[in-house]
């Protein structure tokens, strides 16, 4: 996740060219020193945000539409119907069924209101809705699978229960199930009764299961029941019936099944004969064609129908055309409400592709989908690509999904698959008016539950009117269904073409857009992987050519002279193309004007033509993707109103697309600008800038396995089908210098502290210590004092700790190669620390842990005495850290070949394992005090790691790849960090995020309150005791994917509320813990999100402000309850209620990420701190509202200064081992410790705080240790910076970054020492021959780093002598000089 | 359900495409004359539909599949069309949409937009809606009526029926045909009435 947030592309906010003069594009020495700037901060428009219509729902429809009161002129008894669905095909049908009822029959008129089950949510609809209940006769219910939802319908219908007539619930939630009755039937005993009946709901883990064995119960129960006499089995009889009719959904079954209810169990109607039809029963499941004459059961039937089809031509009905395979819902097809899928079928036709749409009438498809779309003779599709139109899960639906079952059926299929939405809780208005796009519950059921399947594209392509009866059918979105449909041939035909036709557009990303910055990804050389890339298709077939010999010569031909480039990139031209064949290709080209003016613009041209960059090697091209054009000018980004792709971007794609006419675009490396051009966060519409620029191509996306965060957001909006490649293997730390000195004083100490040589060693390490700075994290004596022995092993032990700590840290060496995987030895220390976690799901126990026990000692009070710096704890540590590295090795060269590379871990694994004397490991053990560690226990471990050795060496990236371009179905697997989660190995899957409603699990609760009891205590122990009253703190995307919710959890801990899982196992409910229970105060809380975290999150942010406004209502003394104390005074001060007053939960407004702080230190283009803070203020205030969600993010500055100002401390997590503060900047962009102190009416700091759950020992560390031990591991550390030195012209790049990284938490947190950029200083600068290096290496990043430098001085953080000073300013002017002088 | 081979199918196009028999279709065509010349668009607009179906499919789907266009008869279309034009001062008619439509380079979207078929949205970025049938459409015919407004194509299955709609045969050159008599004189043997036909107009947008 380098750049979680980096991408800080979107805000709307209004134009201001004029403010361009402040972006300059040459930075000069005194850039930092103020500067006028044209603008007053808060002078600026505010932010605007479109307002809050109605009931700041998500939908606005009012049931009222859909009721039917009859005339009743014939003075007949009246039935009243009340319903429920989720599925708004249900309500034409029904609404249809009464009308001929009312017209025709003669024993009841009807009246009947439907409610779909998201208008429940608004209070007055609610209570219409109980009120209507009052004097129902019959209730209906189905689908009801949103808990909130199913809590509240569960309580309007129960309290009627017993006075209605009869209620009917169908495939819902248990809850509501146990509703149902019919005369003596009864279902309230759902889950407890041991009749055959009821078994079937009892069966929990069975997945989609339940809807199908509820399905075949339907099928056989009636024939059986009908001979049973008992009035019990009639009403049981009725139930199965009355299902079959609701299943059956024609208006006409519907019909029947209200006379059969309202005859058998209205009073008014006893006596009365009503006569009834049996339903009309459908195929479960088949083929449906709106042509075709019937439903086909079998797939050769359907294709004879289709062969002899007399509309269509010869074309179409032979056997050259593309098939593409639909999956539909029975339930559309039966009630009539299915223009939208007739829509598809129909333009997928006139496009030429011939369709196979299947339909299923529960909840399962997969079985559909082997028995149709896979040829039984065969086993080979037969179809090129499938699109599901359901938005469901494969398997499943909104109920309990199956995924392992999905994957397997789609696996078998193995074409491309896709899942295509049409808008289910939201009107087509409500969905084009919407920033967020589709509605959040959606998101969670359609959009991240079929990702896990490995679906793609999830496209809206039907909409809905809000209007009555017939009308409130889907309807086509035309320009959607064009996009769905052309897409869905285009993958078909990567199925369909052969390999030497097939032309494949690989792009770069040039990001930052710095100069020298092509072809860089987090984690990935680029350029070598293209060329093995190209190696390989070649050799698979794919016409490739002109080739050169080298990685090198490759990147030589696509960027010349790469190192000497200084203002301008010396790209090579692909393509030029005039202004007037862009607008020909451009439909959408009109829309970037109001930004970027008339074409061709300044960006990707020439003045009169735009310039494609790349070059074409015979099917393949390599084209560098435009850079967004606003980077270097954050402010610009800030005013500027909606930003959009330039006009270079956009010719880019139309090139790719159109001249090019590329079959698919692999996009290179995580990440690019496409995906985060603006447009609605999820569900696209037709003035979506990703939509409009990927157009019709197949994009395949390579992406680092460890960032499932951005992964998925371009899944979403770039419909990207992602294929992860591994991080870098990692390496420890190490020891240096002065470092490496203190762990011989140490060890000496240890051998020599009884000799009498004890105070004399501690002497010098103290003096050590005191050299390498580290008096700021360890309280060292004053020198030359004298100390007790015991006093002596605590400083010593407290060091020594320190020491390990910074020898343990991962780094992550040198860059990715896609298609070379890591050798042998460079998989141990990644490894070692897979070994280190206990997983008890998998009944493997951590290597620490087994060799702490064979000494008696339990790991966890091992962690906790070296922590405290109890020697012997100390050193037993390192011990078994030593022992679990050689152990570690030991095995994994058991398994390498001559070369390096692990091979065949498979055999070698038998035979180690086959002989247990042999084995490796215990043969390195038995030489260590480890040696009578638990044999059972070390091999079931070591069992464990071999299959993860073989799944970090396996090498399906570049297998995978070839798949997706061959049109075959890419296997998903969740993102992560392949520590925690091995699942995440091997790389080459299409990554997944989560089930979002799955977090926060109780594992991750777990962890969060070790974590936050950990952050309160060392908070009281610095803050005299005292609890903080609030804790700002940050959430991420991935931390929280990665940690299955931790962060989340924290968050719930702190405020004194736990997660409440339905009886799905979804969590969308909290309840508060006692007070008693939670032994302290419940903290406030102010809880930034991170744009990614909303996006992928925002039912998780709905939870957090339920949480908080639950918790600030709570009667409880304000001082044992810091949310209400601080709600109740914020209410007072701004004249609002408590609720509203207890808002909390932040982040950007939709459709932008960051707080820009990143850009802005970046690129030095910032007055002083006051600045930054605005910034974050006017970017972060954004608050989430439960009670009005469909509002989207609302501006709620004032709150958000108030709770800011409450705040005593700031936290934030690491989320991977790899990467920490000074690695990537989004951490310092959202850190407010600075401006909290702004904000606090007592001036004073807060404290900040990080916590690093990464490893085994989980650590809460001050952010001022945190930002200390990165430097010592990074920056100043010789393995790392000789590391990236090695890798030349971007290693010095790197350097800097992590130097003005640094300035950045200076800036917003004053949490540096000053030692660091002196040490730094002497480092860099004050050796000459590193100096040199620098200089020639990379003379553009050097004098950047000189520039940082001069910048931290001239900003106050960094207080160096004049000669410093004085080097550094004649250095920047001699750099200068050599750069002019390359320049011109 | 059996079906009939594929010759039986092909002579079943004849059958079909040849099946309106000229007095019935003069009675029914006058129905449009009828309601347009009242002018009454709103039930012209329903007409038309109706004839349509009837037109293109054998079919009780209450709608026309965009494949089955081909087999209403260029004559018939015509007559439609010219009727449309005939009563609203060349304003209304396929021939008029499709003119427009070229004009717009063949995108639907603009299309639409041109009709008055779909309407701004009040949001930041430029979007546009459909409108409701039938209320959100103007069944008058003044300065204010855009031109093609009428007779309306539904896009709730897309906008291939309409495309092909367009490129039907009918209106290749259309300006220049005058009246509804085509190559075949609009006279066709047949024996099915409308009546006969079960439809049930399931048109709107």
């Amino acid at each position: 996740m380098a750049s979680l947030v980096s991408s800080p592309f979107t805000l709307p906010a209004s134009k201001a060219d004029h403010l361009s003069s402040l972006s300059q594009k040459h930075f000069f020495l005194h850039s930092f020193l103020p500067k006028k700037t044209n603008s007053n901060p808060n002078s600026r428009p505010s932010l605007k945000v479109k307002c809050v219509v109605g009931n700041g729902l998500f939908t606005q429809t009012s049931p009222e539409v859909r009721r039917i009161v009859p005339e009743n002129k014939n003075d007949l008894p009246t039935v009243k119907i009340v319903y429920v669905v989720l599925e708004a095909q249900y309500q034409s049908s029904l609404s249809s069924a009464v009308q001929s009822l009312n017209q025709n029959s003669s024993f009841a008129s009807f009246e009947v209101v439907g409610y779909l089950v998201e208008e429940l949510r608004d209070e007055n609809t609610y209570k219409t809705f109980c009120n209507d209940l009052e004097d129902a006769n019959i209730f209906i219910g189905s689908l009801i699978f949103v808990e909130e939802l199913a809590l509240k319908v569960k309580a309007a219908v129960e309290k009627e229960r017993d006075r209605l007539d009869a209620v009917l619930v169908f495939p819902s939630m248990p809850e509501v199930m146990r509703l149902n009755k019919l005369g003596s039937f009864s279902m309230s005993q759902l889950g407890q009764s041991k009749s055959p009946f009821f078994q079937l709901f009892k069966r929990k883990k069975q997945g989609a299961g339940f809807a199908d064995s509820m399905l075949k119960l339907v099928r056989t129960l009636p024939k059986v029941l009908k001979y049973l006499p008992s009035d019990k089995a009639q009403d049981a009889r009725l139930y199965i019936l009355s299902l079959q009719f609701w299943l059956g959904g024609s208006p006409d079954n519907l019909q029947n099944f209200l006379k059969m209810i309202s005859g058998s169990y209205v009073p008014a109607l006893k006596g009365t004969k009503v006569d009834y039809s049996d339903p009309v029963l459908f195929l479960d499941s088949g083929i449906w064609h709106p042509l075709a004459p019937c439903m086909y059961d079998d797939v050769k039937e359907y294709l004879n129908w289709y062969g002899t089809r007399r509309d269509v031509d010869e074309k179409l009905r032979g056997p050259d055309a593309p098939i593409i395979g639909l999956v539909l819902q029975r339930s559309h097809i039966v009630t009539g409400d299915e223009s939208h899928y007739v829509a598809v079928i129909m333009e997928l036709e006139a496009r030429g592709a011939k369709v196979i749409p299947i339909f299923a009438g529960g909840l399962d498809f997969s079985g559909p989908v082997e028995k149709f779309l896979i040829d039984p003779v065969t086993k080979k599709p037969m179809v090129n690509s499938v699109v599901s139109l359901t938005g469901f899960a494969l398997v499943g639906g909104p109920a309990r999904q199956d995924h392992p079952r999905a994957v397997e059926a789609l696996m078998k299929l193995d074409v491309p698959y896709i899942v295509a939405l049409p808008l289910v809780f939201q009107t087509t208005e409500e969905w084009l008016n919407s920033t967020l796009g589709l509605h959040p519950i959606q998101v969670a059921l359609q959009v991240a539950l079929p990702e896990l399947d490995g679906g793609m594209e999830p496209i809206v392509f039907a909409g809905r009117d809000p209007r009555t009866g017939k009308r409130r059918k889907s309807h086509a979105l035309h320009k959607r269904v064009e996009q769905l449909c052309t897409r869905a041939i285009k993958w078909a035909e990567l199925k369909r073409k052969s390999k030497t036709e097939k032309k494949l557009a690989i792009t770069v990303f040039s990001f930052p857009p710095d100069k020298g910055n092509v072809g860089t990804a987090a984690y990935l050389n680029v350029f070598a992987s293209i060329y093995s890339v190209l190696k390989d298709l070649q050799k698979d077939g794919y016409s490739v050519e002109g080739l050169p010999e080298t990685a090198e010569a490759l990147i030589e031909d696509v960027i010349h002279d790469k190192e000497a480039q200084f203002n301008s990139p010396n790209l090579n031209v692909a393509y030029k193309m005039s202004v007037r064949e862009y607008q020909n290709l451009t439909p959408y080209a009109p829309a970037l004007e109001e930004n970027w003016g008339k074409p061709p613009g300044n960006l990707n041209s020439d003045g009169e033509n735009l310039l494609v960059y790349g070059k074409q090697y015979g099917n393949v091209f390599i084209g560098v993707q435009p850079t967004f054009g606003y980077e270097g000018d954050p402010m610009r980004l800030l005013f500027s109103k909606s930003a959009s792709p330039h006009h270079g971007f956009a010719a880019y794609y139309s090139f790719v697309e159109k001249i090019f006419k590329a079959d698919a675009v692999l996009h290179f490396g995580t990440h690019g600008s496409l995906e985060f051009m603006p447009g609605k966060q999820v569900g696209m519409s037709d003035v979506c800038f990703p939509d409009s620029l990927i157009g019709n191509i197949p994009n395949v996306y390579y992406y680092a396995a460890n960032n499932p965060s951005e992964a998925t957001i371009a899944k979403r909006r770039s419909y990207a089908n992602t294929i992860s490649y591994l991080t870098p293997p990692a390496e420890n730390a190490g020891l240096y210098k002065g470092l490496k000195q203190l762990s011989e004083l140490i060890s000496s100490y240890q051998s020599l502290k009884d000799s009498g040589r004890g105070q004399q060693i501690v002497n010098s390490i103290i003096s050590t210590a005191r050299q390498c700075n580290l008096d700021k994290d360890v309280k060292l004596p004053e020198e030359g004092e004298e100390i007790s022995a015991k006093e002596r092993d605590l400083v010593v032990g407290k060091v020594y700790s320190k020491i390990m700590e910074i020898e343990s840290r991962l780094l992550p060496c040198g860059l990715h190669v896609i298609g070379e995987p890591p050798s042998a030895m460079e998989a141990v220390a990644t490894l070692v620390n897979i070994a280190a976690l206990d997983r008890p799901e998998d009944g493997v126990s951590s290597l620490p842990a087994i060799l702490a026990e064979s000494v008696g000692r339990n790991i966890e009070d091992v962690y906790r005495g070296s922590d405290k710096g109890i020697l012997k704890d100390v050193e037993l540590l390192r011990q078994i850290t030593d022992a679990s590295r050689g152990a570690i090795s030991s095995f994994v060269k058991r398994t390498t070949n001559k070369k390096g590379q692990v091979v065949d871990v498979a055999d070698k694994l038998t035979s180690i394992l086959g002989f247990g004397i042999n084995e490796p490991w215990i043969q390195h053990l038995s030489e260590t005090k480890f040696y009578r560690a638990d044999r059972e226990k070390l091999r079931v471990l070591f069992e464990f790691l071999g299959e993860c050795l073989k799944l970090v060496v396996a090498d399906n990236e570049l297998g995978s790849l070839k798949q997706a371009l061959e049109g075959k179905y890419v296997e998903p697997g969740p993102g992560g960090d392949p520590i925690r989660n091995p699942k995440v190995l091997p790389t080459g899957k299409n990554i997944h995020a989560l089930d979002p409603q799955a977090i926060p699990t109780t594992a991750a609760l777990q962890s969060a309150k070790v974590v936050v009891d950990r952050l309160v205590e060392r908070q009281k122990v610095d803050n005299g005791g005292k609890y903080p009253e609030t804790i700002a703190l940050v959430l991420w995307g991935t931390d929280n994917i990665k940690t299955y919710g931790e962060s989340l959890a924290q968050v719930l801990w702190m405020i004194g509320v736990r997660p409440v899982a339905d009886t799905l196992g979804r969590v969308n409910r909290v309840e508060p813990v006692s007070l008693e229970e939670l032994g302290r105060p419940r903290i406030d809380v102010v809880v930034n999100c991170s744009g990614v975290f909303r996006d992928l999150f925002i039912n998780q942010m709905n939870l957090l402000d339920r949480a908080v406004k639950m918790v600030a209502e709570l009667d409880e003394p304000v001082e044992q309850n810091y949310v209400r104390k601080h709600a109740l005074e914020q209410a007072k001060a701004l004249g609002i209620e408590v609720r509203e007053a207890a808002t909390r939960v932040f982040s950007n407004a939709s459709g932008s990420y960051s707080s820009n702080v990143n850009l802005a230190v970046e690129n030095s283009t910032w007055n002083d701190e006051k600045q930054l803070q605005d910034m974050y203020l006017s970017r972060k205030s954004f608050a989430f509202d439960c009670d009005a969600p469909g509002a989207g993010m609302t501006e709620k500055r004032k709150v958000f200064e108030m709770a800011l100002s409450t705040a005593d401390a700031t936290f934030q997590n690491l989320d991977s081992s790899e990467i920490s503060l000074t690695d990537v900047s989004h951490y310092f962009d959202s850190d407010p410790t600075n401006l909290v102190q702004n904000l606090r009416k007592d001036g004073k700091k807060p404290s900040a705080y990080i916590a690093d759950t990464t490893t085994a020992n989980a650590q809460v560390r001050t952010l001022s240790e945190t930002v200390r031990l990165d430097a010592r591991t990074k920056l100043l550390n010789p393995k790392w910076y000789e590391g990236m030195m090695s890798s030349g012209y971007e290693g010095v790049r790197e350097i800097e970054k992590r130097l003005t990284n640094t300035v950045g938490w200076s800036a917003t947190s004053g949490q540096v020492d000053n030692w660091v950029y002196e040490e730094a200083n002497s480092t860099f600068i004050q050796d000459e021959n590193m100096l040199n290096r620098l200089m020639s290496t990379n003379p553009n990043s050097f004098r950047k780093l000189v520039q940082t430098f001069l910048e931290a001085n001239g900003r106050g953080y960094w207080e160096t002598s004049e000669e410093n000073i004085d080097k550094l300013r004649q250095l920047y002017s001699e750099v200068e000089d050599k750069i002019e002088g390359i320049d011109r | 359900m059996t079906e009939p081979s594929t010759t039986a199918a092909a002579t079943n196009i004849l059958s079909t495409t040849t099946s309106l028999h000229s007095s019935t279709t003069t009675s029914s065509f006058n129905t449009l004359q009828h309601h347009l010349s009242a002018p009454n668009f709103r039930q012209a607009d329903e007409e038309t539909r109706r004839l349509l179906i009837l037109l293109a499919s054998e079919e009780k789907r209450g709608y026309v599949c965009f494949s089955e266009v081909q087999f209403i008869p260029e004559t018939d279309l015509k007559v439609i069309d010219q009727a449309w034009r005939k009563h609203s001062n060349n304003k209304f008619g396929y021939s008029v949409q499709k003119n427009i439509w070229k004009k717009v380079d063949k995108d639907f979207t603009k299309l639409f937009l041109k009709l008055g078929w779909m309407k701004k949205l009040d949001t930041e970025i430029e979007q546009y809606n459909y409108r409701a049938f039938p209320n959100e459409f103007i069944w008058e015919l003044d300065d204010q009526t855009p031109e093609g407004h009428l007779p309306l194509t539904n896009a709730l299955r897309g906008t291939e029926l309409f495309n092909c709609i367009l490129r039907h045969p009918a209106f290749e050159g259309q300006q220049e045909q005058e009246t509804g008599t085509g190559e075949n004189g609009g006279v066709r043997d047949g024996t099915k009435t409308f009546g006969d036909k079960f439809f049930k107009p399931n048109y709107c947008l």
